[in-house]
């Protein structure tokens, strides 16, 4: 073997650079394994179209974990968050604008219905306190639920106490939270249907559910839980896309003295023992290591790069049970200027445009797109999240220049009826999203100097990610907490001694977050100072 | 009012306010139960729906009764007669194939073979699975849910007895449990199972009575919660009562009566009256009012909250909670008369031995979604999930010589219709019904003597089922346990002192059980005793 490190990550996607800095900063000597030519996984920033720079894949950030921020000190590393304002709901011949001057929203409910503007008042101060209150599950290890060690209880047991406490509107909130579909649970509150479906859109954003599918309602929080991190600027769009975020990371962890090495597919976890060593890579290069952290999903880890036979049968086939079901695309558009949408025609100031525009016109519309891909079509007329980048970050595209992000769903991995993904079957799903947006905004098509449209195998290809999904597994009840990857296994550590998993297909999941690195690196390092 | 009212008022003779008011009576309190129809039983009636034609007016099988509720209240010994075919499930298929789930697992595993070695293997360990995983929600349905604000020493005590049933599952079990649990029955199915008929055959248990389609996260609990306490496991149980299930409405009665119950019929609850926090006793549409200590309603809560109890008693932030109670009634009812049996042409279709029990038209998953993606726009679905009973095979009695009884369950049929109103579709439910059926038994519709449609809307009106749902709230995972109906009012407890909650609404849940009375019952006399001590 060539060299050794204490520690090897592998995959430099978000998590594996967190992951990365935080086991450099313990003062391990780190490498960090990419396969790419550039770091970042599912969070770059490319050219794809000469002078059009993009996020390609993932396109703001949600919920970067506030105490990443401060520990890796990221902007000092160039971080910077450009703040997104509201959400605009075209529909046929009016809208629905949602901003974040709180005031100014409830004007424009009233037009709507003025008990939903009384509503919404009640409903976000409730939203605010309950994501206050469940915001620390973000950084807790789940216990595995048949051992009876009550240590790996404590922070489960103090945020039961703390349960115990809240009033008892609040713990019928939450448990409606954990339990309800987006929709049924905005109907207690809400009757305007665009208010309702744009609301539930964020709930399903990801996964394979509808927003009226049991299990939905959590996601709600996660917009508020970005408030409280509002002095962090936690929700925006990161100055130079999201590959900015993943250079920040990148920097910092370089700073703790972490090695990055691009272009360095693993090809293999090396093991003695039921112990990882080290790995291979694709060129046959071995690095030892004391210990190896994936920032892969748990299937390309354990069934992709572990010699067979390593793990036992029953652990083997959890892992392969584990569900990944891609349901979303991406369309990024060059455009040559901003598009017009019909139900506010020849806007002078183009502050709709200036954070997203939601196609989530009526909860049957969000249904009806749903319901295509369970039976293995791409919505006919999808839920479409559009943001333009360039109206915050200019630098973005040549001047007078725009690059639209248009995050897509449904687009079911598996398509039905012997079709395949292919040139074919992507054009034909770029074009829906075309159709889609064009029919509220005609002179879109105009506009469109170049197209690049992701569809699922698009995304497994390029971004290692499983099926598609952008969470690297689903975000189903199933397969959160004590069961995200496998039941019992929820900790971090695998059968493989001394392997661990960082990515987002562990406790608490995918988003732009980091809290699956940083939680595993914390891990890994405690286990590794008890040893 | 009456010179001194009786200790306890049951509101409603459904099959839970009758084992509440047993209950009670046999701990010595003076209990009148109320019931606005002619007769008691609620959802377990028999109906003569043609002369000599006797069929299950509502619910067909009755295979979930607490073995404990039996056993306690001498069901056997008040005309009880149970009769549980060999066969559990016919499911034909639109291509003339069949399945059958037999009682003998190993004899379904056998026929399985047909479709899938693999499956065939499967089978039994699914069922050890299914059975494995319900015994533990025996337990947590037996038990009061915790109060989680204030936990009491009974509480950790119940809260113990469960941990180690828990443990019992074994470490493989206790996380399997916490996995399935929150699943989509597909998944459920899917991860045993390749053929999508079988799927399709056992994933319609997990959305029966429900707004929720195979896809939706929870439908496995609701499977799972079919079979426990009973010998469902995978096939799920089908039991009949001698003479239909009005006779076991009957027993009921007759073991509440002989316990010193006194049943009022034609007897309409109009209010709950209060005086402050307590309740006071209820008021009748005659005008009569009668006073006690305590009021247990056996109708639904939301009709409780909304329309028996002063809504100034209770507070706006509990009316409003009420009002939001989910329960989007998507089942029907048609009942059939016919001069004959039919046959149905798939495989086995002849065999009258494997139409004994439950006859599911559930062809897959895809079907089951369908169906159910149809009542999400407020539609009927043109292809809808039906679970027949022929129980005049097992109990000829019911018809007269030759002829049989044929009971449909119809779902989905929603309640809230965006289009026309249930009165004016009756017939046109009918009649889809029978081109359903038409299409797996040809001739069917020649047979049929007379035929009777239950809509969703007569389940309200003449059943008092609010929105026309028979579980008076639905199954879903925001609606158990200790939310259910709501959290804090999940102990029977409801509202105001000495009022309580003993039907479907409360904790396990809607099914023939009599668990929510049981329930209900012992935390009543357990507030009885600890009154009388204080």
């Amino acid at each position: 073997m060539t060299e050794r490190y204490d520690a090897i990550v592998i995959g430099a996607g978000h998590n594996g650079l967190v992951a990365g800095a935080y086991l450099a900063g313990a003062g391990l000597k780190t490498i960090v394994l990419e396969r790419r030519h550039i770091v970042g996984g599912a969070a770059v920033t490319e050219e794809v179209f000469p002078g059009f720079r993009f996020s390609v894949a993932s396109y703001v950030v949600s919920l970067l974990r506030p105490e990443i921020i401060r520990d890796l000190e990221l902007p000092r590393h160039g971080l910077e968050i450009l703040p997104l304002d509201g959400t605009f709901t075209p529909l046929d011949d009016d809208y629905l604008w949602r901003v974040n001057d709180h005031w100014r929203t409830v004007r424009e409910l009233r037009r709507w219905s003025r008990m939903d503007a009384e509503a919404y008042e009640e409903y976000g101060q409730l939203m605010f306190d309950m994501a206050r209150f469940i915001k620390p599950i973000l950084s807790i290890v789940p216990p595995d639920p048949a051992r009876l060690d009550p240590r790996p209880w404590f922070p489960l047991a103090r945020l039961a106490r703390r349960f115990q406490k809240l009033p008892a509107r609040h713990q019928a909130t939450f448990i409606q939270l954990m339990t309800m579909s987006a929709s049924d649970f905005l109907d207690q509150w809400f009757e305007t249907d665009p208010l309702k479906a744009t609301m539930a859109a964020s709930g399903i954003i990801g996964t394979f559910q509808g927003i009226r599918s049991p299990g939905t309602a959590y996601v709600l929080l996660h917009h508020y839980m970005g408030e409280i991190d509002g002095a962090f600027r936690a929700w925006g769009i990161p100055k130079g896309g999201t590959g900015g975020v993943s250079h920040a990371i990148a920097s910092a962890a370089r700073a703790q003295g972490a090695e990055i090495r691009t272009e360095a597919p693993v090809a293999q976890i090396l093991t003695k023992g039921r112990r990882a060593i080290g790995v291979t890579l694709d060129s046959g290069e071995e690095i030892a290591g004391g210990i190896v952290l994936s920032s892969l999903d748990v299937r390309r880890t354990m069934i992709g790069l572990l010699e067979p036979g390593t793990l036992d049968a029953e652990f083997e086939q959890e892992v392969r049970r584990y569900k990944f079901r891609g349901s979303s695309g991406k369309v990024n558009l060059a455009l040559d200027g901003l598009p017009d949408f019909t139900c506010l025609p020849n806007a002078e100031d183009l502050e709709h445009l200036r954070g997203a525009v939601s196609f989530s016109p009526s909860v049957d519309y969000m249904e009806r797109a749903y319901d295509d891909a369970k039976y293995g079509s791409f919505s006919a007329r999808p839920y479409i999240d559009i943001v333009i980048p360039t109206l915050v970050d200019p630098s973005m595209a040549p001047p007078g220049k725009h690059v639209m992000s248009c995050f897509v769903q449904y687009a079911p991995y598996h398509l039905s009826n012997g079709r395949q993904w292919d040139d074919a079957t992507r054009e034909a799903f770029g074009d829906a999203v075309i159709e889609t947006i064009a029919e509220r905004a005609p002179n879109l098509e105009k506009l469109i100097l170049h197209r690049q449209v992701l569809t699922p195998l698009d995304l497994e290809q390029t971004f290692g990610l499983t099926e598609g999904n952008i969470f690297q597994g689903e975000l189903s009840l199933e397969q959160l907490f004590f069961s995200r990857p496998v039941p019992g296994w929820a900790q971090y550590r695998t059968p493989v001694k001394d392997l661990w998993l960082c990515g987002s297909a562990t406790h608490p999941g995918g988003g732009l977050m980091g809290a699956p690195g940083r939680i595993a690196a914390l891990q890994a390092i405690k286990a590794a100072r008890a040893a | 009012m009456t010179e001194r009212g009786p200790d306890a008022v049951v509101v409603g003779a459904g099959h839970n306010g009758l084992v509440t008011a047993a209950y009670l009576a046999r701990a010595g309190l003076r209990t009148v139960v109320l019931e606005r129809r002619d007769e008691p039983g609620g959802a377990l009636a028999t109906a003569e729906i043609a002369p000599g034609y006797r069929v299950p007016a509502l619910a067909h099988t009755v295979g979930r009764l607490w073995t404990s509720v039996v056993r306690d209240l001498r069901l056997h010994e008040h005309g009880l007669d149970p009769i549980a075919p060999e066969v559990r499930l016919f499911a034909p298929q639109p291509d003339g194939r069949s399945l059958t789930l037999w009682a003998d697992r190993a004899r379904t595993a056998r026929e399985l073979r047909g479709w899938s070695a693999r499956d065939s293997e499967a089978y039994p360990l699914f069922d050890q699975k299914v059975r494995s995983l319900s015994s533990f929600l025996a337990h947590v349905h037996a038990s009061t849910p915790p109060d989680l604000k204030k936990p009491s020493a009974s509480d950790a005590l119940a809260g113990l007895k469960l941990a180690r049933a828990f443990r019992g599952l074994g470490k493989k079990g206790t996380r399997e449990l916490l996995r399935v649990l929150p699943m989509a029955v597909a998944d459920f199915v899917g991860e045993a199972f390749e053929t999508d008929a079988l799927r399709g055959a056992i994933a319609a248990r997990g959305i029966q009575y429900a707004a929720m389609g195979p896809w939706s996260a929870g439908t496995t609990a609701v499977l799972l919660a079919d079979s426990a306490g009973n010998d469902g496991g995978a096939a799920g149980q089908t039991v009949f009562v001698r003479g239909g299930p009005g006779s076991l409405a009957g027993s009921l009665a007759s073991a509440a009566r002989s316990s010193g119950v006194e049943i009022r019929s034609g007897a309409e609850v109009v209010r709950v009256t209060s005086s402050g926090d307590r309740v006071t006793g209820v008021a009748l549409s005659s005008g009569e009012e009668i006073s006690s200590p305590i009021v247990v309603c056996g109708i639904d809560p939301k009709r409780t909250l909304l329309s028996l109890v002063d809504p100034a008693a209770v507070g706006p932030s509990l009316v409003w909670r009420a009002g939001n109670l989910r329960l989007p009634g998507v089942v029907a009812k048609v009942n059939l008369a016919l001069s004959g049996l039919p046959t149905f042409v798939a495989d086995g279709g002849a065999e009258s031995e494997r139409l004994k029990g439950r006859i599911a038209v559930a062809p897959g998953i895809d079907y089951l979604e369908r169906g159910f993606d149809a009542s999400k726009y407020g539609r009927v679905s043109e292809q809808p999930y039906l679970e027949a009973t022929i129980p005049s095979l097992a109990d000829p009695g019911l018809a007269p010589e030759g002829g049989h009884v044929m009971s449909v369950l119809v779902q989905w049929t929603p309640y809230h219709r965006r289009e026309g109103d249930w009165d004016a579709e009756r017939d046109g439910l009918g009649d889809l019904v029978l081109k359903t059926l038409d299409a797996l038994a040809p001739g069917i519709s020649d047979l049929v003597v007379a035929r009777q449609v239950i809509t969703p809307l007569d389940l309200e009106r003449d059943y008092g089922l609010t929105e026309g749902h028979p579980l008076h709230g639905e199954p879903g995972l925001d609606q158990l346990f200790a939310w259910r109906p709501m959290l804090g009012h999940s102990r029977y407890r409801l509202a105001l002192r000495g009022l309580y909650l003993c039907g479907s609404g409360a904790h396990p849940g809607g099914g023939v059980t009599g668990g929510p009375g049981a329930n209900a019952a012992r935390e009543i006399l357990a507030d009885r005793k600890g009154r009388s001590r204080g």
